[in-house]
């Protein structure tokens, strides 16, 4: 690697500092699963990095007012085993599973997962399913805005050079939504995501209430499939429904050709991938 | 260079290195515990796995000063001279290894896995090795050697599953 | 009466001594016996006391200890790390390298360009493969110059500042295009193909009259790398007596001192390799790759130098299966019997020969299948292309012919309605059945192996 200075602040006013002092050439490090892989290969030294990983304001799970609050530092691991999001967002876990294997789960965390920001991300599309938040902490204070919003490009999120992510809340109206996500890889384990999807909706009075569809891997960043959406949002419940929301899925989605799958294989999966997870919320849905 | 102190397999240790060292390159070139392998360097091949305060981690992926304080095991701390540890007697017996090279990582995960106390089926050890490659076997040995250790240190047996289900 | 006995002391010896001396006149060698004689053979699948015996490893126990020092484990006083730069291009003539920039670079104590090589050439059945590319560059793995420094990162720094100039020349990638003549040719040759082997058995034309139906089908195989856990890795040090010493993860010694003496210009006993205990080889490991630059550099030096593989080098500069493309043409009766086989296959060989050649051969062989096919045509054709080297791999050209014939074998019981284990029990080699070379086969049990095999798996139940 090439050379650079190593800070490790204790609080998260140091961090700001330490971000502000040294900018533009500072950057976060948290898990390091995929950031210390990129400076591996990096042609220039990044100057300054800035270890988050133990800041307490970034761990922790707990449920507030506002829902289920995740801090930015928790890793994979963490998220399997807290009895919380087992209760109240189980989709979560199993998209914590597939990333990865044991080692990387342990170090990667949540938040590391979301700012990296590549397409296949796995924790993404539940999330955006669940309609989840994202609390910025700066210097002049917190924002937050909506995941959708902080999902801006390919590596390329809403943050700001002086920000950092803090948590990720799921609001406390989508607690105990139903929901599915699944993950098509070329493996078990230790694979990107050729296609991932998840899907939440409540049934209402026998109909499809507040549907969501987020694909990823599918576009330059995880997505709603809005068309798919609309399908089923307030229209009676029925089978031929998923299918058809399923179908028209794949035509919202763009995915590309390259040597892990071709553009119709990722069709084909975008198509089954979105009819389980909806299938998967149906059965939670129906107790 | 910075000077990071880490307790590895039990003792205080201490190494002036360069910020950019990874875990891995400090405990093999400045500590001397060659156990932990480079095979790849990016995390993938889990050649490199260590305990960091009892959690299996890749080394290669963690940056020395990360480690900071931390309670670090390798492979070299397992067994003492007075006692073989089960998991490397089980290894040995079964003739889990070939070359040799993915052993530390494979037992360092075997014994994060043995110590969570849980109840494991054979997927699930399966599952748990799945960040640790293995060329030459096969990891048909290495599974029996795992369930073997497992049994000798928890006592419980590993429910027989179908050969062709898993 | 003391004089007699000492006498017929002294003639008793005189005569010992003059047998003795007779004796010494004696051939050396024994008498020769004439063949044919008896040897003594072991009766087929005779049972030794070893089968069925659990052996332990004797290296397991330190494996498992962590205890085993493989390359990258070894550390020697004052020793330096090198690094090979890549040319990152496929074909290219080198106009020039300037090594100068780098040679300034902090921590960096030697260089080594091709040109410096006294015989910069190769390779265990050709000698095409250039230790470090001088003149052109013939895939993107190609290494054209090498630095030894205090530490990796300062090498890998210094790398960065080697000044390469190429003019590009047009790759070729498929091993089918590159077989044209009007292909670019990529060793300077006649001809792209640089290897190729024929067998002719009886008389196909005839046979394909005589089939009830012809199969027609290609087979295509992809590069495989072997990924040993252990990338390779050496490091060469030199004596005051003038004697280079490579600890190494190459598996064949004396190929490898024959090989560095070659480039080197050295005796070969000047050459020792200690061979150490290696993290998977599965054919990889086979020929050298950077030992005598490495040895290059430390004479420069005067220091130990060591060099590892990154696992990236392992993808692009180690060698690769082969890739394989297969025509298969099969006559067959309506019984299921084949009457003649035509097979052409073509190798994809990469940039140099390496291995190219043995596994030819045994693709060669062993294309037509263990069937007893009396009219075989074989063609076979190893082609230069502009990718990574193709060498040895487990199986050798086997696992790629018997994708080919085995797939082949199921389509062609599909067309015929034939049940495929059946299909193939009417063909197999049995006892004294002729290979495709003409080998008479003992001691054969492919229709064994293949009853016992169908019943422990399971197959007719797996049918339903």
């Amino acid at each position: 690697m090439k050379p650079f200075d190593f800070v490790q602040p204790t609080t998260t006013d140091a961090a700001l500092a330490a971000l502000a002092e040294h900018s533009p050439n500072v950057r976060i490090l948290c898990g390091g699963t995929d950031y210390v892989v990129e400076l591996k290969h990096v042609a220039q030294s990044p100057g300054v990095v800035v270890d988050v990983s133990r800041l307490e304001d970034l761990k922790g799970i707990e449920l507030t007012d506002a829902g289920l609050r995740i801090g930015a530092g928790v890793t994979h691991s963490q998220i399997m085993a807290d009895k919380m999001i087992a209760e109240h967002a189980p989709a979560m876990i199993d998209a914590a599973h597939t990333v990865g294997a044991v080692q990387t789960r342990n170090l990667g965390t949540l938040g590391g997962n979301l700012v990296t920001c590549v397409p296949s991300m796995d924790s993404g599309p539940t999330l955006l399913a669940l309609d989840a938040q994202v609390t910025i902490l700066g210097p002049k204070g917190t924002r937050q805005i909506d995941l959708a919003e902080f999902f801006v490009g390919v590596r390329k999120t809403a943050l700001e050079p002086d920000e950092l992510l803090l948590e990720v809340i799921i609001p406390s109206e989508n607690l105990g939504k139903p929901a599915g996500f699944i993950k098509f890889g070329l493996r078990k384990g230790q694979a990107l995501a050729l296609v991932n999807a998840a899907s939440a909706f409540r049934i209402e009075d026998g109909t499809f209430k507040d549907v969501r569809i987020a694909l990823g891997a599918v576009a330059p960043v995880v997505m709603r499939a809005v068309k798919a959406e609309a399908v089923l949002e307030g229209q009676a419940f029925s089978q031929e429904l998923i299918s058809e929301a399923a179908t028209v899925a794949v035509s919202e989605a763009k995915p590309i050709d390259d040597f892990r799958a071709s553009k119709e294989y990722r069709n084909s999966l975008i198509e089954v991938g979105t009819r389980r997870t909806l299938e998967a919320a149906l059965q939670l849905a129906n107790g | 260079m910075t000077d990071v102190t880490i307790t590895v397999n039990g003792e205080e240790r201490t190494a002036s290195v360069p910020p950019e060292t990874t875990l891995l390159k400090m405990l093999r070139e400045d500590l001397n515990l060659t156990g932990a392998k480079v095979g790849c360097d990016v995390g993938d091949c889990g050649a490199c796995t260590v305990l960091v305060d009892g959690i299996a981690v890749n080394a290669c992926l963690m940056l020395a000063g990360q480690a900071e304080g931390k309670k670090i095991e390798t492979i070299e701390g397992l067994s003492t001279l007075e006692e073989y540890h089960p998991i490397q007697k089980a290894f040995e017996e079964v003739a889990a290894l070939q070359c040799g090279f993915c052993g530390p990582g494979m037992i360092m995960s075997t014994k994060a896995l043995i110590d969570q106390g849980e109840e494991l089926t054979k997927q699930e050890i399966k599952d748990a090795l799945s960040g640790n490659l293995c060329r030459c076997t096969g990891y048909t040995k290495i599974i029996e050697g795992v369930i073997d250790a497992y049994e000798e240190i928890t006592g419980k047996k590993v429910p027989e599953v179908n050969p062709r289900a898993a | 009466m003391a004089d007699d006995v000492k006498v017929k002391e002294k003639e008793v010896t005189l005569e010992s001594l003059r047998k003795a001396d007779d004796d010494l006149r004696l051939p050396a060698v024994p008498e020769r016996t004439l063949f044919p004689k008896e040897i003594g053979v072991a009766a087929a699948r005779e049972q030794t006391p070893a089968v069925g015996q659990r052996a332990t490893r004797p290296d397991g126990r330190l494996h498992g200890l962590g205890q085993t020092k493989y390359i990258d484990d070894m550390f020697f006083p004052g020793m330096l790390h090198a690094k090979i730069k890549r040319a990152g291009i496929s074909h290219a003539r080198i106009k020039s390298i300037d090594v100068s920039e780098a040679e300034k670079m902090p921590g960096v104590m030697a260089t080594v360009i091709g040109k410096e090589i006294p015989v910069n050439s190769f390779g265990p059945s050709y000698q095409d493969q250039p230790l470090l590319a001088d003149d052109i560059v013939r895939h993107a793995g190609d290494g054209v110059a090498a630095v030894a420094a205090v530490t990796e990162q300062q090498a890998l720094d210094a790398l960065e500042k080697i000044k390469v100039e190429y003019e590009e020349l047009t790759p070729v990638y498929d091993p089918l295009e590159a077989m044209k003549d009007d292909a670019v040719k990529i060793h300077n040759n006649e001809s792209n193909v640089y290897s190729s082997k024929t067998i002719k058995k009886g008389d196909v034309e005839k046979g394909f009259e005589d089939s009830d139906h012809i199969f027609e089908a290609t087979f295509t195989t992809q590069m495989v790398e072997h990924v040993p856990m252990e990338p390779h890795a050496s490091i060469a040090e030199w004596d005051a007596n003038g004697r280079v010493t490579i600890h190494t993860s190459l598996g064949r010694i004396t190929l490898g001192r024959a090989d560095i003496s070659r480039t080197l210009e050295l005796p070969i006993n000047r050459i020792r390799i200690i061979a150490t205990v290696v993290g998977g080889n599965f054919g990889g490991k086979n020929e050298i790759t950077t030992e005598p630059i490495l040895a290059l550099l430390s004479k420069k030096t005067g220091r130990p130098v060591k060099s590892v593989y990154t696992r990236e080098d392992e993808f692009i500069s180690s060698t690769t299966r082969h890739p394989f493309v297969m025509e298969y043409k099969t006559g067959m009766s309506k019984e299921g019997k084949i009457m003649a086989r035509k097979v052409r296959l073509v190798c994809d060989g990469g940039a140099y020969c390496s291995w190219s050649e043995t596994t030819l051969g045994k693709a060669c062989i062993l294309s037509a299948g263990p069937y007893n096919i009396d009219n075989l045509h074989v063609d076979a054709y190893a082609v230069y292309t502009n990718k990574t080297m193709t060498g040895a791999m487990r199986g050798f050209g086997a696992p790629q012919v018997c994708f080919a014939y085995e797939s082949h074998m199921d389509d062609m019981a599909k067309a015929l309605g034939i049940e495929p284990v059946e299909l193939r029990l009417r063909n197999t080699f049995h006892e004294g059945s002729a290979s495709p070379t003409g080998q008479v086969l003992e001691a054969v049990v492919v229709r064994d192996s293949l009853e016992m095999a169908t019943e422990r798996f399971g197959w007719q139940e797996w049918q339903k």
